[in-house]
């Protein structure tokens, strides 16, 4: 009878199974007649069971909801997240980092939806991954996916970064006088980043060195007699938390916007304060800037009110104009006198610009000349004598 | 100030990407000893050649490829193109300067107002991603014009597109949605 092993053609005896001949052994794969390879990903089988790549990325992703103690919804929805992702084809072949980094994405976009305050860095830490890697997949799975990605939550991360001070505790390396109420302080720290965002501090920028900043001033400003020797890094140290670069130059604009703040406040001029001095009134300016926001919400309401009085009041007058011809601007030069007092206003609610703008490191670009202006259509002739400038002279390519 | 009044904003061309082909086999180490202002890159195999009117950087392979950037036109582009063939045919290739086609333009344009970017990233989704921690900017994406804005808090905003009326058109398109934004 024929039989066959593997791709060698064989005789074999029907009663004693010896071979009695052998064929050829087939060397290109159009010769194999039988047991043809298949790959994998062509087989079903990746379709009847799950592959050991999913089973190890779902693992994974568990595990990263355990360490970050997540509730058990977090889990199940950053699971879904990740067999959704491994089965679109932008995700299916690529490596086997690029999949880890997947998991620690998709469990990063769970929290973020549940506004559950996860910062890059931590997961990029956990993942032992660059963070520029992190972004692409991140970005990638925020696309392919179509997921919404609402933004970090400050409040949250605030709550979250202050517990893991250790300075609400009373220990033996922290002084009697550094020790701290937890709940004080994270309302303080609230204000100080809510002033923060309000003034173009936070925009574009990242979270957590403003976060730091704000508790260090927070944290001096509960008990300034004896803490103001204390310097940012000498609290990072205390408190057990690393120091991020940035949270020197954040501490130093939020004293400039304070110092501003006391400046506009008569009892204040009097101390002429500067950044040391000014810690010692934050509590003051910050219940000042609550109150100065609803008297501005206030102001603000009855402008809009005012303005369309006057928008309809001229209308009416405009309508007159048309009936009669010579008629007095009185209203027009009251409005103009209102709006002068609304740029005084305006100017005196609105003098905060980003600091990038204040103090400008880029030089202005001046304009380069049009088309039109400097008469390029394109389609010039080009001379000889122009594209000399270009090639080198025969004795300068003989000395090279 | 009104969305819909007439503003004149600058938009201010900073660079032009383009192609084209000289359909001939260029011989890279003769361009590099025969050419003034060049850089020979022999590991990845181009030449990088700088014209100074118009400032112009062009990449060439022995290919025949040519990318040229630097321009702040389209003509502009389009005549440093020309100028890199003629130059090109001047060492003695037979260049033919064909399929030209510009494919990036670069334009800033500042808005005169502050941006509030979280607002505009909420009322804005699905185009508008604004992620602080990896970069300080919204990034706004227009399919159908295959632009791409990056919008600062300071009012400055960044256009890339495929040719300049797309970036025009995207400008125009995002300054209702920037104004609505604004502080």
């Amino acid at each position: 009878v024929e039989d066959a092993h593997y791709a060698q053609q064989q005789l074999v005896c029907a009663s004693c199974g010896c071979v009695l001949a052998e064929g050829l052994l087939t060397t290109t794969y159009t010769e194999e007649e039988q047991l043809r390879e298949v790959t994998y990903s062509h087989s079903t089988g990746q379709r009847e069971q799950q592959s050991r790549c999913l089973q190890r990325g779902i693992r994974r992703v568990q595990d990263l909801c355990k360490v970050l103690q997540l509730p058990g919804s977090f889990e199940e929805t950053a699971v879904s997240y990740f067999q959704r992702a491994f089965q679109h084809p932008s995700f299916h072949l690529v490596s086997l980092e690029k999949k880890e980094l997947l998991g620690g994405c998709c469990v990063f976009v769970t929290c973020r939806q549940h506004n559950w305050p996860l910062t890059m860095g931590t997961i990029c830490s956990l993942l032992y991954a660059k963070q520029e890697h992190f972004a692409n997949v991140f970005l990638s799975l925020q696309k392919e996916l179509e997921l919404s990605v609402p933004a970090l939550s400050l409040a949250e991360l605030v709550k979250t970064q202050l517990s893991s001070f250790q300075l609400f505790q009373p220990e033996a390396a922290i002084p009697a006088q550094f020790v701290e109420d937890k709940e004080m302080m994270v309302t303080r720290t609230m204000q100080l980043v809510e002033l923060a965002s309000q003034t173009w501090l936070v925009t574009g920028r990242h979270p957590v060195p403003i976060v730091t900043a704000a508790a260090f001033l927070a944290w001096q400003s509960l008990q300034p007699s004896t803490r103001l020797t204390c310097t940012l890094g000498q609290f990072c140290k205390l408190g057990g938390t690393p120091l991020p670069p940035p949270a020197h130059l954040r501490l130093k604009e939020l004293l400039e916007i304070l110092l501003r703040m006391a400046a506009q406040l008569a009892w204040l001029r009097v101390f002429h304060l500067d950044k040391k001095s000014v810690v010692k009134h934050i509590g003051d300016l910050l219940q000042h800037r609550i109150f100065q926001k609803k008297e501005n919400e206030k102001e603000k309401k009855k402008e809009k009110e005012k303005e369309k009085e006057k928008e309809k009041e001229k209308e009416k007058e405009k309508e007159k104009e048309k009936e009669k011809e010579k008629e007095k601007e009185e209203c027009g030069e009251g409005s103009l006198e209102g709006q002068g007092k609304r740029k005084s206003k305006q100017s005196r609610l609105r003098p905060l610009l980003p600091p990038c703008l204040i103090n400008p490191r880029k030089r202005p670009r001046a304009a380069a000349p049009s088309a039109a202006d400097s008469g390029v259509s394109g389609e010039e002739p080009i001379s000889d004598t122009e594209l000399e400038q270009y090639l080198r002279d025969p004795e300068e390519i003989r000395a090279l | 100030m009104d969305a819909d009044s007439d503003v004149a904003l600058d938009i201010l061309i900073t660079n032009v990407v383009c192609v084209f082909k000289t359909r001939c086999h260029l011989n890279l180490r003769k361009i590099a000893l025969e050419g003034a202002n060049v850089i020979y890159k022999r590991d990845v195999g181009k030449v990088l050649m700088k014209l100074r009117k118009p400032r112009i950087t062009a990449t060439i392979w022995s290919s025949g490829k040519v990318i040229c950037t630097g321009a702040t036109s389209e003509e502009e582009a389009k005549f440093g193109a020309r100028r890199l063939a003629r130059s090109l045919q001047k060492l003695g290739f037979q260049v033919i300067f064909t399929d030209f086609k510009v494919v990036n333009v670069l334009a800033v344009c500042n808005m005169p107002f502050e941006i509030r970017l979280p607002e505009f990233t909420k009322n804005n989704r699905p185009h508008a991603s604004y992620e602080p921690e990896l970069h300080p900017a919204v990034c706004y994406r227009i399919k159908t014009l295959r632009a791409t804005l990056q919008i600062f808090s300071t009012g400055s905003i960044t256009v890339t597109g495929p040719n300049v009326k797309a970036v025009a058109s995207a400008v125009e398109q995002i300054y209702p949605f920037v104004f609505e934004s604004r502080k």
